[in-house]
């Protein structure tokens, strides 16, 4: 097996690089993939992800061993993020119901039954099978929908690391995913959403 | 209405959050609810639909390259900085005790070499046996979804430009096929979270899938030959790209096929 360059390298430089790397390379593919969808292209993911690696290299001391290393470097990312022009530009649209939800002591906020959509049309069900019509529809959520739709659909990580992620209570982690699936929906019932592309 | 379950739980019941009494609370609602249990399935639906659709962006190889160069710099950096108190206690030490340590060392040494050669050979082996899974496990949502190819075309000037700016890599499509062989169409999916092209091929009755990959740093030997629940998988790597061919056709018939694709990479004739 060949090493990557960083792995036969970094090995020489010292147990605690080479017990980061052996955390952070298998989660490489999904840092890149978040960034390059908060970002929105490919230049600064790269930027991104190249920053944050460092920044948890350099961090890596502070992190407990037997803690959750994904959410902690995934939170690097994110205020790396966080920091950038863009992304800076990008969350001032934390929404509203945010500072709501945190002002309300008994829990995360439940969505009154009409804003529920019980229907469930085939159409909408054929663009759930239409990768790019759901590609389009994520690209159309605000940052702090997409982020946390990513990390919870995508990453697959549980509503307390998401909390720690982003640095928010539960509850408004959770009223974000209600938010994020319902704004989906919505773009996929659009009769703008692109259909199921067939070429002959 | 105010008794069907809020999005709230619905979200969370998606998302296997809810904890033991909710969620017996909730399916109990769900056994008689037509509607909620419409919309829980709804919420999975998106979910994993989302889940899919979410892993977008493959990381270019090149970055982690450059990474893995500044990475390796800032952690000599940071194991200097660290061993720059070392000098100070060297002096105590006498020619026995630096042989002592030395044999010492590369005692640790050779043992921790052959413990990752073993790690090594067990990550490869671990690896090959994940990829056939998951190339066969693709192949047979393939057969059990009988949905049209995302690209639908036996022609393959139509087939191999769909992929432009989906994959990261090309790849080239053999133009003479065997009589009862025929191209279906094409998909673009994901093996091991990488985006990578499915090619729908059919031999007789048979269903072909050829799965194309751009390769990074794969460590699998360059011919690929296994059975799996029945299935034949073959395979070959070239220096860009990883292909491996799924099928429950007679095996020489798709080792000729798999033989094909191969040769229209290198453009030779005969392997």
């Amino acid at each position: 097996m060949k090493l990557l360059p960083w792995k036969s390298t970094a090995r020489e430089s010292g147990p605690q690089t080479s017990v980061f790397e052996d955390l952070a390379v298998p989660l490489f593919p999904s840092l890149y993939n978040v960034a390059h969808w908060l970002t929105r292209n490919a230049t600064d993911a790269e930027d991104l992800v190249q920053e944050t690696y460092l920044k948890a290299l350099r961090g890596f001391t502070s992190f407990e061993p037997g803690s959750n290393f994904k959410a902690w470097i995934f939170r690097i990312l994110r205020n790396t993020y966080l920091t950038s022009r863009s992304g800076l530009a990008a969350m001032r649209t934390v929404a509203l119901e945010d500072e709501l939800d945190q002002r309300n002591e008994s829990g995360p906020a439940l969505y009154p039954e009409g804003a529920i959509d019980r229907q469930t049309p085939e159409v909408n069900l054929i663009r759930l099978g239409n990768e790019a019509a759901l590609q389009a529809a994520m690209e159309h959520l605000t940052a702090p929908l997409l982020e946390v739709i990513l990390l919870c659909d995508v990453e697959e990580m549980k509503y307390k690391e998401i909390a720690i992620v982003l640095d928010v209570p539960i509850g408004t982690v959770m009223s974000r995913i209600a938010r994020a699936r319902m704004a989906l929906r919505r773009e996929l019932q659009s009769p703008l959403a692109p259909s199921t592309e067939v070429l002959a | 209405m105010s008794d069907h379950l809020t999005s709230s739980v619905l979200n969370s019941l998606a998302d296997g959050e809810l904890s033991a009494e909710p969620l017996a609370s909730a399916q109990e609602h769900l056994a008689g609810c037509p509607a909620c249990t419409s919309n829980a399935l709804s919420q999975m639906m998106l979910k994993q639909a989302t889940a899919k659709a979410g892993q977008r962006y493959a990381a270019p190889q090149q970055l982690l390259e450059r990474i893995s160069r500044q990475a390796a710099q800032e952690g000599q950096q940071l194991q200097g900085s660290r061993s720059r108190t070392a000098p100070r206690a060297a002096g105590r030490f006498g020619v026995l005790g630096w042989a002592a340590a030395a044999a010492l060392v590369l005692v640790c040494v050779s043992g921790v070499l052959l413990q990752r050669r073993a790690q090594r050979t067990a990550t490869a082996s671990a690896e090959y046996g994940a990829l056939i899974t998951e190339v066969s496990d693709q192949h047979i949502a393939t057969l059990a979804a009988n949905a049209p190819p995302q690209v639908l075309s036996s022609d393959r000037h139509t087939v191999k430009p769909w992929f432009q700016g989906k994959i990261p890599f090309s790849f080239n499509l053999p133009e003479n096929l065997p009589a009862d062989t025929r191209l279906d169409g094409a998909n673009l999916t994901y093996l091991h979270n990488q985006p990578v092209a499915q090619l729908l091929y059919s031999i007789g009755r048979h269903r072909v899938s050829v799965f194309v990959e751009g390769r990074a740093g794969a460590i699998r030997g360059n011919d690929l030959a296994a059975e799996y629940s029945g299935f034949h998988v073959r395979g070959f790597r070239t220096e860009d790209l990883e292909v491996v061919a799924v099928s429950d056709v007679d095996a020489s018939r798709l080792s000729g096929l798999v033989s094909l694709i191969e040769q229209s990479q290198t453009g030779s004739q005969a392997k």
